[in-house]
């Protein structure tokens, strides 16, 4: 087949033979396209949707911040719990993740980097339950189950998310800005922690944050080592402690319709304060300039 | 052509130690301060592969130097090795002698934190630290220097962004981001970051190659300026440039081993219309490079 040469005339035709099939096919895998993204996001969407329907009903000021005791029972041992656990948890595998992962991009030789990044991979890839199993065998033991416990197990499972993603964009800094710095005069280490780290910070922020989330969701160490309860504990990690997953878990098996629709609305409350942390740092980040 | 016109300053005559077997790029008599340069024997190595193969050159305090000669003849990795920013990059190494004012800037002794902060560096891409906001960025050497007098701070800051040329467009927004500027305006607040630092000698590596013409003329305004009061060291691609700005000019150029030396040096009028090397004569006629 030879190309036929057009003129401007045939611009104002109607497209036939191949142009036509072009056109066809163009269209249908634009379909396919839009019909394969949906599939992803519809059932997410559903997924939402369907805990808000159970679990709207359930939902109250009492339930938030009555405890389990009370006379209109509620959950909020199990929200300051999974808050405590989160935020000491943080506090722990923040700095250690942060520090590691400037470590393996600036100062470790490329083998000790890349034994480091396979470490972070088969990290990441560790089922959740074997970090409780670890702070079961090595923490419970020794404290009982309890509140430390969990932060052993949430921050062994925290660390490589912190450590990868602040890998990631401290990979973004751009050379100039620390070559920049260090032709001022300016000493590595202060060069690290005052240039490269405070460009990358809203980065090392998102990280921290994906870190929170998926210690906000973990189910299976706690039961292994925060276990639950119905008393409210603030600040006393060496006893048991509740937790919003845990009741999720408690409350899904129960018999009776007020303790699973209480499980949907804690699953509720979850996704809430999830999606309001995440969204809280996409808007922060959108207005920095750098990852 | 003119002959080159040579400065001097009246009552000028403090011996100037040259040391033999340097080449003077320029000796004119002219009134020794500090910031002299001079290298010797320099050979600077990216691991086993030898970039830059015997360098001795004498730079002129106070005045414009340009380095000239064609792509991977090793200026920028010269211009580097001077403030010490060469042995950033793993297994780089430096051989022979850098000199300031008589001072191995390579002795044992000597701390390249210290050297960075004498000799200072403006780079081909303008790279403003992106979080910090146009006075922050001018502050930052002060600041992470352990300077922390605020009246201090913001009159050198001021200061500095005067004599960068900079001061009447951005006066009003200090605290912009630096990134907010446009490039020639972004290569002026290095250019500013750089002199807040105090340093004598300002090494510049195609500081307006990303710049468009008029950014480019109003950089070039500046680094004459800038030369009654700092040694000059700019490596550039453009001759036209390297005729407009500079005192001296050094020309290299690529040997069969890859490795770049120094063709020849003197005064710019002179490397320009009366070269000694053929070399030289083909390159500044744009027959090669």
């Amino acid at each position: 087949m030879s190309l036929v040469r057009l003129t401007a005339s045939d611009l104002t035709k109607a497209p036939s033979g191949r142009d036509a099939r072009r056109r066809r096919s163009d269209r249908i895998m634009r379909g396919v396209m839009f019909a394969t993204a949906a599939a992803a996001v519809i059932p997410l969407i559903g997924l939402i949707t369907f805990i808000a329907v159970h679990g709207v009903p359930f939902l109250s000021s009492q339930f938030i911040l009555n405890s389990p005791l009370d006379k209109e029972p509620g959950i909020s041992n199990a929200i300051i719990g999974s808050l405590q656990l989160t935020i000491a948890s943080i506090i722990v595998a923040a700095p250690v993740g942060i520090a590691g992962g400037v470590y393996l991009n600036e100062f470790a030789s490329p083998r000790i980097s890349s034994a480091g990044e396979l470490l972070i991979d088969v990290m990441l890839g560790t089922p959740s339950i074997l970090a409780g199993l670890f702070a079961f065998l090595v923490v419970v033991p020794a404290l009982g189950f309890s509140g430390w416990a969990a932060i052993v197990a949430l921050s062994v499972l925290m660390i490589p998310v912190v450590m990868r993603t602040t890998q990631e964009v401290i990979r973004l800094v751009p050379a100039g800005v620390r070559e920049a710095s260090l032709a001022l005069g300016i000493p590595v280490w202060k060069t690290t922690i005052f240039v490269t780290c405070r460009t990358a910070a809203s980065g090392l922020l998102t990280g921290m944050v994906l870190a929170i989330s998926r210690g906000l969701g973990e189910t299976a160490p706690l039961l292994l080592t925060a276990k639950g309860t119905n008393d409210t504990e603030i600040l006393n990690f060496g006893s048991t402690m509740n937790a919003m997953p845990i009741v999720i878990y408690r409350y899904a098996y129960a018999a009776d319709k007020l303790h699973i629709g209480q499980a949907w609305a804690t699953a509720l409350v979850l996704l809430v304060i999830a999606l309001v942390l995440n969204v809280a740092v996409r808007f922060r980040t959108i207005n920095s300039r750098v990852a | 052509m003119q002959q080159p016109e040579i400065e001097s300053k009246n009552g000028a005559t403090t011996p100037r130690v040259v040391p033999t077997g340097v080449p003077a790029i320029a000796d004119t008599g002219a009134v020794s301060t500090t910031g002299n340069l001079v290298l010797q024997n320099l050979e600077v190595f990216y691991g086993g592969f030898r970039a830059v193969n015997n360098v001795s050159l004498q730079i002129e305090s106070k005045s414009v130097t340009a380095l000239i000669g064609p792509s991977g003849c090793g200026k920028s990795t010269l211009l580097r090795s001077i403030n010490r920013m060469h042995e950033t990059i793993p297994n780089a190494t430096v051989r022979g002698t850098v000199t300031l004012d008589g001072v191995d800037l390579y002795g044992s002794h000597v701390d390249p934190v210290r050297v960075r902060r004498v000799i200072g560096m403006v780079f081909q891409k303008p790279n403003p630290f992106p979080t910090m906001s146009i006075f922050g960025n001018v502050a930052s050497g002060l600041r992470l220097a352990g300077i922390s007098n605020k009246g201090e701070i913001s009159a050198i800051v001021e200061d500095s962004l005067k004599k960068a040329a900079l001061w009447n467009e951005v006066k009003d927004k200090l605290d912009e981001p630096g990134t907010s500027l446009s490039g020639g305006q972004q290569q002026r607040l290095c250019i500013a970051r750089a002199i807040a630092v105090r340093p004598e000698v300002i090494l510049m590596d195609e500081p307006c190659s990303a710049l468009d013409p008029i950014a480019t003329l109003k950089i070039e305004e500046l680094i004459r300026e800038l030369r009654a009061e700092y040694t000059i060291v700019i490596v550039t691609h453009n001759m036209q440039q390297a005729s407009r700005v500079s005192d001296s000019t050094a020309f290299f150029s690529m040997g069969e081993d890859r490795g770049g030396y120094l063709v020849e040096s003197g005064r710019t009028p002179q490397i320009f219309t009366a070269p000694t090397q053929q070399l030289t004569e083909d390159y500044v006629a744009g027959r090669f490079g």
